[in-house]
């Protein structure tokens, strides 16, 4: 497939006899030899699979050669070998999910009703093979042909009863060599479940079967507690044994044990195993080929200073292969594998850079509009259904239109040139393109108006392919009338299109970092090696935040070796200022222009910077409850991580050590995870049992969440002898000191009677609380949840950045993380603030902003308390001294303040009031 | 606008329910040609006026969506 030539039209597909498993609907069903990986796809090119295309097996059919409207089919390309010269490596090679069907107990294999998780989102996705409706037989072709199927088809339902079995090939060396935790089947097996239900409607019944209920990310665990309280979800505590179908109905029978003891017999339509990630084989040749060490789960073995940084030099890693992950980590492991990419070529940055040339703009200012109206067919996908032919003469027809002409494709380059020729020729101004969509192809068409010296805001597209002839194929007559309208509504608003202007961003290269724990001075250190000068910002007397009270990581880790070398790189690195016992006393402008007071010592100092890195970090939460305080034995996780630091003698007394979880965490007041106390209350307890082994130690939970290889930790304190209870949030375990014996009493979950501890030292694992600085998100403009932490741009694919540009964000102030995390957190907010520095001399605004008209603004404030962004405001001098206007360089072009101007004096370049209304006119004409 | 024909004025924001008319194409789905589509670039654009109008041009329904 020649891809510059392939137009995406699908006619091959259409007419294409092979077939293999669609691997994008989990095989659910069949695709064509050639095919498009998934309907979203960008750029959307098709491909053959030559392992079942008939004419490259066979040599036979070649018939999307034959019906190829754009020549671009070639059957001759073969494997090629592509050498290129690079610097750095980021491996992020991503996982397959676990393959179920040697756990002969579900009978994954043999049972058409036992799916995979993965192929329950293709059975929830519109796009999927059941276009979003859950039914039983989702594998069965929706009309199948086969004898067999037909029969199994007419039993068929919408399924009433749907259970979900947690940890499957994870948390498991008996059945799979798995022990650790996948990390993302709680979240996505819940996520299913709601959203099945809201599919369904009411009657569904879903059940989760899990050991751990693992929601320890931002929000989980609220998403958790509404699917049981607002969704009715039931949540099983409980491993299924075995699943045996009803022959005659294909339903499942299951048996289980439930908290209680009691074994219980049940029914399901169907069964979702949540399965696992695991790292392939051929991932694993790779990286063995590549030179780089793996964990023994398969995943790449990196350090929790150094978390993207694999063992070999130069080499980064990120994603699933960097131990199991889910969106917003892959995406901060991304972004943070790019920042340690960028440092180790920070000398060769701009060296390969090539400067592109500009037509000159012609000034069509004050011209009656000449518009160009180009129609295209795109093959046959428009010509095929509209009458382009009429369109075009329709076109010729219109107000103010010079020129119209039909084009076999209007993107291909020859259409592009003759474009360009026509724009000069026939000296049009305003450019009209009916094709496809303006989302994917309207910077294209704007360059080629650039190219010939035209603004490119003098243009706009409509789109008759999309919205058009692909959904109305079987009405030509009224496809075509929908086209005339169409191009119709453009001209109209292209005839009063005005060049706007992108105005350039003065951007101040410097960088503040507010906060020097590990997440801050990981930031900074990025920014300084890649040239960047620094600033941070501690409130305290020295850097290192948090990371002072802590003992180990959960890798083993010595904290206080790595902090020291790490403040140490930062105090002598030349790029960065290290501002102590400093407080930010105010915040003025905006991106690539801020202006902050800063105190240090009562002395004030003033600083201009671009860009703003927060990261305040959290702090450990002061326990109310467990008699904490009354007793110097009843302690905190932290607490306990300095005796281990000072080897403190009284650890050699004890002799029973009992660790309490959730301690302000995960109950209403305080409605989150804390993420981080499971993992350290069993390293603290692993490191008493190896200090002295016939310690008791008891570790009192309500659901483990070592999540990814931290699992493994969790078996080795098991192992060790580590005895785990668990409680319920609404019978937590009760502490008391009688005769200065300090007792724990709670009911085992396993004889459901109470049982008394006798300890030595009592650890509450504590919550993790954010530092709610209302007046820092105000200096900034950033929002913060209801618990205090800083609410990112985007919670999955924005969660090192906020909302407003030029303001990052890492540490925990976005959530509670270890060390590893906040340090990838860290790295991630340094590689998004270097996507602005590095534009510094070629940054603009876009042309769609809105403006706001002096004359007509009657004050009234409206835009300004409004936008999101915080674009318009008041101004502070002038002749036009309290009236509105708007920043270009914060405004994100979203027409809301437009909307909302009671005076008429906002307008929104390239969507402005009259160009829409002239559009709806246009609609409203009798053709 | 014919008299005999439903006329649905839809204004669909740009980054999610414009982009979700592009996949009804991409996905071969098919609907009534009833709808004209104007792209706005967030239904925060959207002004009550936008409504009136299209209804007093003659459309049978306005529908926003983003």
């Amino acid at each position: 497939m020649n891809v510059d030539l392939c137009v995406g039209c699908g006619a091959c597909a259409e007419k294409c006899p092979g077939k293999f498993d669609d691997t994008y609907n989990a095989g659910l069903i069949k695709r064509t030899a050639i095919y498009v990986e998934y309907p979203q796809a960008v750029p959307l090119k098709y491909g053959i699979n030559p392992d079942v295309c008939l004419k490259l097996t066979k040599d036979k059919c070649g018939n999307c050669q034959d019906v190829c409207p754009a020549n671009a089919i070639d059957y001759t390309q073969t494997e090629e070998t592509i050498t290129i010269n690079a610097g750095s490596i980021i491996f992020s090679p991503g996982f397959t999910a676990f393959n179920p069907s040697k756990f002969d107990n579900y009978n994954y294999a043999g049972f058409p009703n036992v799916v995979t998780s993965m192929e329950f989102e293709r059975i929830l996705s519109a796009t999927g093979p059941t276009m979003g409706h859950v039914t039983t037989f989702p594998g069965l072709p929706l009309k199948p042909k086969k004898k067999k199927d037909k029969l199994l088809a007419e039993k068929r339902k919408d399924p009433k009863k749907i259970a979900w079995f947690q940890c499957v090939g994870s948390r498991d060396i008996n059945k799979c060599d798995n022990p650790y935790c996948s990390s993302v089947c709680c979240m996505y097996a819940v996520k299913e479940a709601i959203i099945a239900k809201e599919h369904a409607g009411g009657d569904l019944d879903c059940s989760i079967f899990y050991m751990d209920m693992r929601t320890p990310g931002k929000d989980f665990e609220k998403y958790y507690q509404n699917a049981k309280e607002k969704h009715g979800i039931n949540f099983i505590r409980s491993k299924v044994h075995s699943v045996t179908q009803n022959p005659d109905t294909n339903d499942l029978d299951i048996r289980y044990v439930d908290e209680m003891g009691q074994i219980i017999d049940d029914t399901y339509d169907m069964i979702v195993l949540s399965v696992g990630l695991e790292i392939s084989e051929e991932t694993k040749d790779l990286a063995q080929k590549l030179g780089i060490d793996l964990t023994p789960g398969g995943f790449c073995k990196t350090g929790s200073f150094e978390p993207v940084t694999s063992s070999r030099d130069g080499i980064f890693v990120s994603g699933v292969f960097n131990n199991p992950k889910d969106i917003p980590e892959s995406v901060l492991d991304a972004s943070a594998a790019a920042s340690a990419a960028g440092d180790a070529l920070s000398r060769a940055r701009d060296t390969l850079t090539l400067e592109l040339e500009k037509a000159k703009e012609i000034n069509v200012a004050g011209e009656r509009p000449r518009i160009g109206a180009f129609i295209c067919d795109c093959g046959s996908n428009i010509k095929g259904v509209v009458d382009c032919e009429a369109v075009t003469q329709y076109a010729r027809t219109l107000p103010y239109v010079e020129f119209a002409d039909e084009a076999m494709y209007a993107c291909s380059q020859d259409a592009q040139n003759k474009m360009v020729e026509y724009i000069k020729e026939k000296k049009l101004n305003r450019i009209v393109v009916a094709a496809c969509t303006p989302k994917t192809h309207e910077p294209l068409f704007q360059e080629t108006l650039s190219n010939a010296g035209l603004n490119k805001y003098l243009f706009e597209m409509t789109n008759i392919r999309n919205h058009n002839s692909w959904v109305h194929k079987n009405n030509p007559d009224i496809a075509t009338q929908k086209a005339k309208d169409l191009v119709r509504m453009a001209v109209a608003k292209a005839a009063l299109a005005e060049p706007l202007k992108e105005e350039k961003i003065d951007v101040n290269d410097s960088v503040v970092v507010i906060g020097g724990g590990l997440a801050g001075m990981a930031s900074a250190k990025s920014l300084a090696t890649q040239g960047y000068k620094t600033h941070i910002i501690e409130k305290k007397e020295k850097l290192g935040g948090e990371a002072h009270k802590l003992y180990k990581t959960a890798q083993g880790e010595d904290v206080q070796t790595h902090l020291d070398e790490l403040i140490k790189e930062i105090e002598q690195n030349e790029n960065i200022t290290v501002h102590c016992n400093t407080s930010l006393e105010s915040v003025d402008g905006f991106v690539g222009n801020f202006k902050s007071t800063l105190k240090t010592n009562g002395k004030e100092l003033d600083l201009e910077y671009g860009v703003a890195v927060l990261a305040t970090g959290a702090k450990a939460f002061v326990p109310d409850e467990y008699e904490y305080g009354k007793d110097d034995r009843i302690i905190t996780s932290l607490d306990l991580d300095k005796m281990f630091k000072e080897n403190d003698a009284g650890l050699d007394a004890i002799n029973s050590a009992v660790f309490i979880q959730c301690v302000g965490s995960r109950q209403p007041d305080r409605p989150y995870c804390s993420r981080v106390c499971c993992t350290h209350s069993i390293d603290n307890a692993i490191e008493l049992k190896e200090r002295k082994p016939d310690m008791d130690v008891f570790i009192i939970y309500r659901d483990i969440r070592t999540y990814g290889e931290k699992e493994l930790l969790y078996k080795k304190a098991r192992e060790l002898g580590v005895i785990f209870f668990r409680y319920d949030v609404d019978q937590k375990p009760e502490v008391s000191i009688k005769n200065d014996k300090l007792l724990i009493e709670l009911i085992d979950h396993v004889l459901n009677q109470p049982i008394q501890i006798e300890a030595d030292l009592l650890t509450l694992a504590t919550a993790i609380v954010p530092r709610k600085d209302e007046k820092l998100a105000n200096f900034f403009k950033v929002p913060l949840n209801d618990e205090g932490f800083f609410v990112e741009k985007h919670a999955k694919l924005g969660p090192a950045e906020f909302a407003t540009d030029g303001v990052f964000l890492a540490g925990s102030g976005h959530y509670p993380k270890p060390v590893n995390e906040a340090i990838t957190q860290g790295r991630a907010s340094a590689s998004r603030a270097l996507t602005l520095l590095a534009k510094k001399d070629n940054l603009f605004t876009s042309g769609v902003v809105a403006s706001a008209d002096p004359l007509k603004c009657s004050e009234c404030g409206v835009c300004v308390s409004i936008c999101p962004y915080s674009a318009p405001g008041f101004m502070t001098d002038g002749r036009f001294e309290g009236k509105a206007r708007v920043n270009a360089v914060l405004c994100k072009g979203c027409g809301l303040c437009v909307a909302s101007c009671r005076s008429g004096a906002l307008h929104l370049r390239g969507f402005d009031t009259s160009q829409i209304f002239s559009q709806i006119f246009a609609l409203g004409e009798v053709v | 606008m014919a008299d005999n024909d439903i006329k649905i004025v839809s204004f669909l924001c740009n980054w999610c329910s414009y982009g979700a008319a592009d996949l009804a194409g991409v996905s071969r789905l098919e609907y009534p040609a009833d709808i004209r589509v104007i792209r706005i670039p967030c239904s925060g654009r959207m002004s009550p006026k936008f409504i009136l109008s299209a209804l007093r041009e003659g459309a049978d329904a306005v529908w926003v969506s983003g």
